[in-house]
């Protein structure tokens, strides 16, 4: 897993975010367009791209788009 | 009392000694700013409604639990039989669970519901104009605006009952394969 495409998959989730805006460090709650739609889609994603079921707290336990992605990559 | 458990969360019809919980989270102006309806909510006011819903089978007033907390309120109200027609409507109060997946999950939960059990073939919402997230989540299922609402500052929004089944398979094999 490479974390680059990990972050150009998290932000195609994004309608009205600017892809730059989304960096490893990003705390992607924090996104004014962050929304439970988008949530959803991120989920989504993860299990089409990786394979990779996230547990219920998984969001919320994620701050930054890098602590997600390493979620992911433990799961892998 | 009624019981939905599905898709990880535990819908569970609103009894009396929670409606105290009820009224306390719907005059939170985190919540009244998106309701139609903004003035405080006495307690009198309280026990009256929950009379009025708790009387016949037209109002399901559900508190949504997941991960073991009680998160937020959902239900399907003022439902016509003859139409085959309900309003459903939902809130997270936890901020905890606001932005997440549980108000797909509890929606999924009720229409399920409402579709199969009750044998609706429709719900209809009302949605203020500016609310862009609650009108992208009800277009997400498939809610279609109806004509003429395109002025109007309270939307009224239709799902049919296909447009929900269509949306539901996908949605249902996600939420299954995470429990």
């Amino acid at each position: 897993m490479d974390l680059n495409d990990f972050i150009k998959n998290f932000a195609e989730q994004f309608d009205e975010t600017d892809p730059s805006e989304i960096r490893p460090d990003t705390a992607f709650h924090d996104l004014e367009e962050y929304s439970s739609l988008i949530a959803l889609s991120i989920i989504a994603m993860i299990d089409e791209e990786y394979d990779v079921v996230l547990k219920g707290d998984d969001m919320r336990s994620a701050v930054t788009v890098e602590d997600l992605y390493n979620i992911v990559c433990s799961r892998v | 009392m009624i019981v939905l458990q599905d898709y990880g969360v535990t819908l569970k019809q609103l009894t009396h000694d929670k409606i105290e919980m009820v009224r306390r989270w719907r005059n939170d102006p985190k919540i009244q700013k998106y309701m139609e309806f903004r003035d405080e909510i006495t307690p009198e006011m309280q026990e009256n409604w929950f009379r009025k819903i708790s009387s016949g089978n037209t109002d399901y007033y559900f508190i949504i639990e997941a991960e073991g907390r009680e998160i937020g309120l959902i239900n399907i109200r003022s439902i016509d039989y003859d139409k085959k027609e309900g309003e459903p409507g939902i809130f997270i109060y936890d901020d905890d669970f606001l932005n997440s997946d549980y108000s797909f999950r509890s929606s999924l939960c009720l229409l399920d519901f409402v579709f199969g059990e009750l044998g609706l073939d429709r719900v209809v919402s009302h949605i203020m104009r500016d609310n862009k997230r609650a009108i992208d989540f009800n277009l997400f299922w498939g809610y279609v605006l109806s004509p003429g609402q395109e002025d109007v500052f309270n939307q009224e929004y239709v799902l049919q009952k296909e447009a929900y089944y269509k949306k539901r398979d996908k949605l249902s094999r996600l939420f299954k394969k995470k429990q």
